[in-house]
């Protein structure tokens, strides 16, 4: 072969080489759906485990109504959630829907997103489902960014099973705090615990500390949290959250946790749940509809109410968790507005609520709850006796992570009540 | 006998000279032509993206929306914060902790398995084995083993030692040595492959002339083998100490910072500075100041070991 013959057959070469390229980067950047005749779009949501999500079912009985729409899921570990939706959205390859939470205390909370011009602003639809009372948490600057799906309680997901388990025969969930330390005290004879703590997982440390928090601070003070955005009261001079520390600490000295609680896991709870050797943990009340698949039938979870300092009123955390957005973005808003709508539907709220055992928020009213894990507390539901969860009205994550790293380093006696609640003020006001 | 060599005709060598001039510019051009790509993706990735994440740490940026720039404001905010402090002293402790042990431990392995031992191949290759794994599924053994119910707390409590169990990654005194442990282990079969490619190039005739002198096994080894493995302790101290400074992998796992930020460290505080809390511009300035304090001990490491002049 000639010089002038290799010269040629190499750039032939490189211009098909470019040619491929070309046509490989168009077939990847091309709109191949569009908002008209068959519809497609991309669906971003948090996952924990290898089970089948509940969106994902949703998602499959969407299509299924619809055989002319695609939905492509995209589940993301929840552990990695927000960050990956943030850089996501920063660099614009966001899907079109994709799974958020109300206020701005998460890395995944939608003011912060909606305030940089990365969502859409919904329809009347979404903001009807806006709970009154909880505005800011959805909405900003008038209009509603995200469209709640749950009604999710904190509180405790106790298995009424359990305490047979470890052979106690008597065992009622206790009404008051002396009644509780009785309790503690049986269960620890009996070589197990009341509860089960993930004390090395400061979101578990912190959803157990706001579980308290409710009896402490939100049930005399339900606006504690406006108080502490208009700066008229602080964390480490507020005597209801000294009081929900000193809570934890004696729960800890009177043997209500687990041994080895501040190492614990989110394991430790599935498998003091499932196991029985725990009766109860502070997890959201979904939660019990997966530990409840990995423990026998006899275990019976139930959501209960922690229980109120003497003279005080019971109290619960319950508000949506999640909500749906829209990426602003997006080239198939029309397709994606259209599922928004029909998850909003009585319908696919009653399939929610199958899949994912949260009660729905548009309905949960309406529901009769009786028989299911939800009985304890369908009272206090029905005299409003709960407040939204504190975490989603904070102004940053920085003060959920002092408030669960805090209580771990109670736990091991690292830190005084003081040093977290002070913690809690720096993080509130960087 | 002579030979001559034919003179060269000027007017070829005339000829010749642009020629072969032409031809020189034309294999330069060539060389940076065919490096140009490299080039660019070095400067590009390694740079570029390094120098963008370094501007951030003078702004307030969240990680979405729009910044301000700040000036020094994050590099104050760090050096008054305790918490960074003690994460820079966990950062310091784990990377100076870690070379000394793996380095000796590395050091003791490769002298015993240099020559003799029959099974010394076998060995070598179960001391590496741990190198090769992935950080992060030996921490979550180990985490396991750490267990408050854990294979250590049981045998403490079957020999009668029940006091001592404890949460060992929850321990604020324990804690940090759980995630050294766990360094050390792993890495301590790669400072051996390094020593053992120093030991071999040390002539065993050296060694016999002076044991033949009188020199006993210390003296020889402080003498004769330790000068000649001199660049190897260069290479396997500098790599230890900047995998050292930046160890993430084994603290997530075993730890995550805890108990209460205690085993918290730069590079994990740059993780959950910048991505779990949202503040990428202060997550960035804690990266450059990693960074410097990785710059700053791989120079002096250097400068330390570096062969001396001979007098």
């Amino acid at each position: 072969m000639t010089q002038h013959r290799r010269a040629r057959a190499m750039w032939t070469g490189v211009l098909a080489v470019s040619a491929a390229s070309a046509l490989l980067l168009a077939g990847c950047s091309g709109d191949s759906g569009g908002d008209s005749g068959a519809q497609e779009f991309t669906f971003t949501f948090a996952t924990s485990n290898n089970l089948e999500s509940p969106y994902q079912k949703l998602a499959n009985d969407y299509m299924a109504a619809n055989p002319d729409v695609t939905i492509t899921t995209n589940p993301t570990p929840n552990d990695k959630y927000g960050e990956t939706v943030r850089t996501q959205l920063q660099a614009g390859n966001a899907s079109d829907v994709i799974q958020t939470t109300p206020g701005s205390g998460d890395a995944r909370g939608l003011v912060g997103l909606a305030e940089a011009g990365f969502l859409e602003p919904l329809g009347d639809t979404a903001t009807s489902l806006v709970p009154s009372g909880s505005e800011s948490l959805f909405q900003v600057d008038g209009k509603t960014y995200g469209q709640p799906l749950d009604f999710t309680i904190g509180s405790v997901v106790a298995s009424l099973g359990n305490p047979f388990r470890m052979g106690v025969t008597d065992f009622t969930w206790p009404e008051n705090m002396t009644d509780l330390y009785a309790s503690c005290d049986t269960f620890a004879a009996a070589g197990g615990s009341l509860f089960a703590v993930a004390g090395a997982a400061p979101p578990n440390t912190g959803l157990m500390t706001q579980a308290i928090a409710a009896t402490r601070v939100y049930a005399e003070t339900p606006d504690w949290n406006q108080q502490r955005i208009d700066g008229k009261v602080t964390f480490a001079d507020s005597k209801g959250w000294i009081d929900t520390l000193q809570t934890v600490i004696d729960l800890k000295d009177a043997g209500c946790f687990q041994a080895g609680v501040e190492g614990g896991g989110f394991d430790a709870i599935t498998n003091g749940l499932s196991g029985g050797t725990s009766v109860g943990g502070f997890i959201p009340s979904g939660a019990a509809i997966e530990i409840a698949a990995a423990a026998p039938p006899e275990a019976n979870f139930q959501v209960e109410p922690f229980p109120a300092e003497d003279g005080g009123k019971p109290f619960i955390l319950a508000s949506t968790n999640y909500t749906l957005s829209i990426n602003a973005a997006s080239e198939h808003k029309d397709a994606a507005t259209k599922f928004l709508e029909w998850m909003a539907s009585d319908e696919a709220q009653q399939k929610y609520y199958e899949y994912s055992g949260e009660l729905p928020v548009s309905a949960y009213q309406q529901m009769d709850l009786t028989g299911t894990i939800y009985e304890p507390i369908v009272g206090l539901l029905a005299d409003g006796s709960y407040t939204t969860l504190p975490n989603n009205v904070w102004p940053n994550p920085a003060v959920y992570d002092a408030l669960g790293t805090g209580v771990q380093g109670l736990l091991t006696g690292q830190k005084s009540i003081d040093d977290v609640l002070s913690a809690m003020d720096a993080a509130w006001d960087q | 006998m002579t030979t001559t060599t034919p003179a060269r005709p000027a007017t070829a060598a005339r000829a010749a000279r642009p020629a072969a001039t032409d031809r020189n510019r034309l294999m330069k051009f060539g060389h940076w032509w065919w490096a140009l790509p490299g080039i660019l993706l070095v400067l590009g990735i390694h740079y570029v993206a390094t120098s963008i994440g370094g501007f951030f740490a003078f702004t307030n940026w969240s990680g979405i929306g729009s910044f301000e720039f700040i000036g020094f404001d994050n590099f104050v905010k760090i050096f008054q914060d305790p918490s960074k402090i003690g994460a820079l002293l966990n950062t310091l402790f784990l990377a100076f902790g870690s070379v000394i042990l793996t380095n000796v431990a590395g050091l003791l392995l490769a002298v015993a398995l240099n020559r003799g031992l029959r099974t010394r191949l076998a060995l070598r290759t179960l001391f590496f084995m741990p190198v090769v794994l992935s950080p992060l599924a030996v921490s979550y053994i180990w985490k396991f083993i750490f267990d408050y119910n854990g294979p250590i707390n049981l045998v403490l409590k079957s020999v009668g030692l029940g006091d001592l169990v404890t949460s060992w990654t929850a321990d604020p005194t324990w804690a940090i040595w759980t995630v050294l442990v766990v360094i050390t282990w792993q890495n301590t079969g790669f400072a051996m492959v390094i020593y053992l490619a120093g030991l071999a190039s040390v002539p065993v005739e050296i060694e016999e002339a002076a044991a033949l002198d009188g020199a006993g096994m210390w003296k020889r080894f402080w003498n004769v083998v330790f000068p000649s493995i001199r660049p190897a302790v260069a290479i396997a101290t500098t790599l230890g100490l900047v995998n050292g400074l930046r160890v993430f992998d084994q603290i997530m796992a075993l730890t995550g910072g805890g108990p209460a930020g205690a085993t918290e460290n730069l590079a994990t505080q740059v993780y959950k500075q910048s991505f779990a809390l949202g503040n990428f511009g202060y997550g960035a300035a804690l990266a450059l100041v990693l960074t410097v304090i990785i710059l700053f001990f791989a120079v002096l490491q250097q400068r330390v070991t570096a062969p001396r002049a001979e007098v």
